[in-house]
């Protein structure tokens, strides 16, 4: 959660200039409903999702929730 | 092809077994096969109880099969092996490792009490494994019968898919020495077995005495029980049959819910009509996807809408369909929704591939790891692994109701011990006298 939490200091809205912090988000995919935690701008609540966690965990989850 | 006239297809004479020319009609809420063999007359079956027939099938992309096995010479059905003409890829291959049983069932694919054949040897099954390694890849492994438990290297055979690196191996039994051989229950999951297809007709030792001669609810539960100690995930698989356990199909699932993660699912079979039949089945002796679709929503009080179960990807569309759900508290929430449209044409092998990703992942189970240590990310994905629970049912087809539309679209082939694949509903198929296309010539090359 530290290494999060510096991450959390590196990135800046680029519309709004505001610091993302770290919040839980509602995730939707298909008929699947979730809370995570992910890096959001307290303004224009933009969230910002990396690369690895698109690629990684993020299409895992994807993919278990797609049928057959 | 489909038109005012109906839908045109071909299928086969119960009697004769010859190709004939067939039509679905819809005739009011219902639609049903209508077929004539110019020698033994006119054959009428329903075949979909309900409104929506057109609109549930799928088209797909047809995915032939790269390294075809048998010469395509009389036409479908007859050269299966798997020919030229197959549309579909293995998703489940099949391998029969005993026709023996220690039950007597009123319904039963293979005939299996009656049998003498001997036993597949293990040098045949790696062959088997090898030739459907060559044709089909790394696909689903499913090991039958007869009852495979009653042979004590069962283990071995595992063993050996596990090494050929088949993703998946499950074996399809009545549950009774997984009940009573715990020792055995652990070297088939130290051999590297993830599922068991517990044949489960029901919550009540009623329809367990009509259906399979005795009572085996307590020993279904102990089979449950000892998967769940050893890891071995669960699909319940209930034989439907009217009259009998139709009206158990809500109570099924409940006590699936009761024992999840082990319980991954329920997968309803309708009865089928195979072996040597003294009448014509009647249609009251049927029951259809679409029947089972609203007991289901009807028997869980709507826990389970209709719009949660979709046609398949992966098979003709008019053979099963399948919902997936998470499991919250009591309840059953859907992940699933069928789609409203039908005309986006799909890949049958994509289909293929997400069917066996989905058979895999889904019917497998692991054993729950503490919650504190996961990222909310793997938190889901632990959930999606262990509190999911699918609910889906197969139609087979017997001499009445084939559709060789539906068998060239077939996903899961019987392995046979000349190294063929055939398509299930085929293998299993006979005439009313009990004769069979395919089952019958395997029996000599073992």
């Amino acid at each position: 959660m530290k290494d999060e939490l510096n991450i959390t200091n590196k990135w800046i809205c680029d519309k709004c200039q505001e610091s993302l912090v770290l919040e839980k988000v509602k995730v939707r995919y298909l008929e699947g409903n979730f809370e995570v935690e992910l890096l959001k701008c307290p303004t224009c609540k933009m969230v910002y999702i990396n690369d690895d966690l698109a690629l990684g965990k993020m299409l895992e989850v994807e993919k278990g929730l797609e049928d057959k | 092809m489909t038109s005012n006239q109906g839908i045109h297809t071909q299928s086969l004479c119960p009697i004769c077994l010859s190709k004939i020319e067939a039509n679905m009609y819809e005739e009011g809420e219902n639609t049903y096969m209508h077929k004539e063999c110019s020698e033994h007359g006119k054959f009428k079956t329903v075949v979909w109880r309900g409104e929506g027939i057109k609109e549930w099938i799928r088209t797909k992309e047809r995915a032939y099969i790269k390294n075809p096995i048998t010469e395509l010479k009389m036409g479908c059905p007859y050269d299966c092996g798997l020919c030229s003409s197959h549309r579909q890829h293995t998703c489940t291959a099949l391998i029969e490792v005993t026709s023996r049983c220690n039950l007597n069932c009123r319904f039963c694919f293979a005939d299996a009490i009656e049998s003498k054949n001997e036993d597949p040897s293990l040098e045949n099954i790696q062959l088997q494994f090898e030739r459907i390694l060559k044709v089909s890849g790394k696909c689903n492994i499913q090991l039958s019968g007869g009852e495979p438990t009653l042979r004590d290297d069962l283990v071995d055979i595992v063993a050996m898919a596990t090494t050929f690196g088949f993703p998946f191996i499950q074996v399809n039994t009545n549950g009774i020495r997984f009940a009573n051989d715990e020792v055995y229950v652990k070297a088939l999951k130290n051999a590297g077995l993830k599922s068991i297809f517990l044949q489960f007709d029901g919550t009540d030792d009623k329809i367990y005495k009509q259906l399979r001669g005795k009572a085996l609810l307590e020993l279904k539960k102990k089979a449950i029980e000892n998967c769940h100690k050893h890891g071995i995930g669960v699909v319940l698989v209930p034989t439907l049959v009217p009259k009998i356990n139709v009206y158990n199909i809500g109570d099924i699932i409940r006590f699936g819910m009761d024992y999840s993660p082990t319980v991954r699912g329920v997968h309803f079979q309708p009865v089928s009509y195979f072996g040597r039949i003294p009448n014509e089945p009647k249609d009251e002796d049927r029951i259809t996807l679409p029947e089972v679709m609203d007991y289901i929503n009807k028997q869980t009080n709507d826990m389970v809408s209709l719009t949660s179960m979709q046609p398949p990807g992966c098979e003709n569309s008019l053979c099963s369909f399948n919902g997936n759900y998470l499991i919250e508290g009591d309840i059953l929430k859907p992940i699933t929704k069928r789609s409203c449209c039908s005309s986006d044409v799909k890949k049958a092998e994509v289909g293929a591939n997400k069917a066996k990703a989905f058979v895999s992942r889904n019917w497998s189970y692991q054993k729950l790891i503490e919650q504190e240590k996961l990222s909310d990310w793997d938190k889901i994905l632990d959930a999606l692994q262990n509190n999911t629970f699918s609910l889906s049912a197969m139609a087979f087809q017997d001499a009445w109701n084939v559709n060789l539309e539906r068998i060239k679209d077939c996903c899961i082939h019987v392995s046979t011990p000349n190294g063929n694949l055939i398509p299930f509903c085929m293998y299993n198929l006979t005439n009313q006298e009990g004769r069979s296309l395919y089952r019958d010539s395997m029996v000599t090359s073992r």
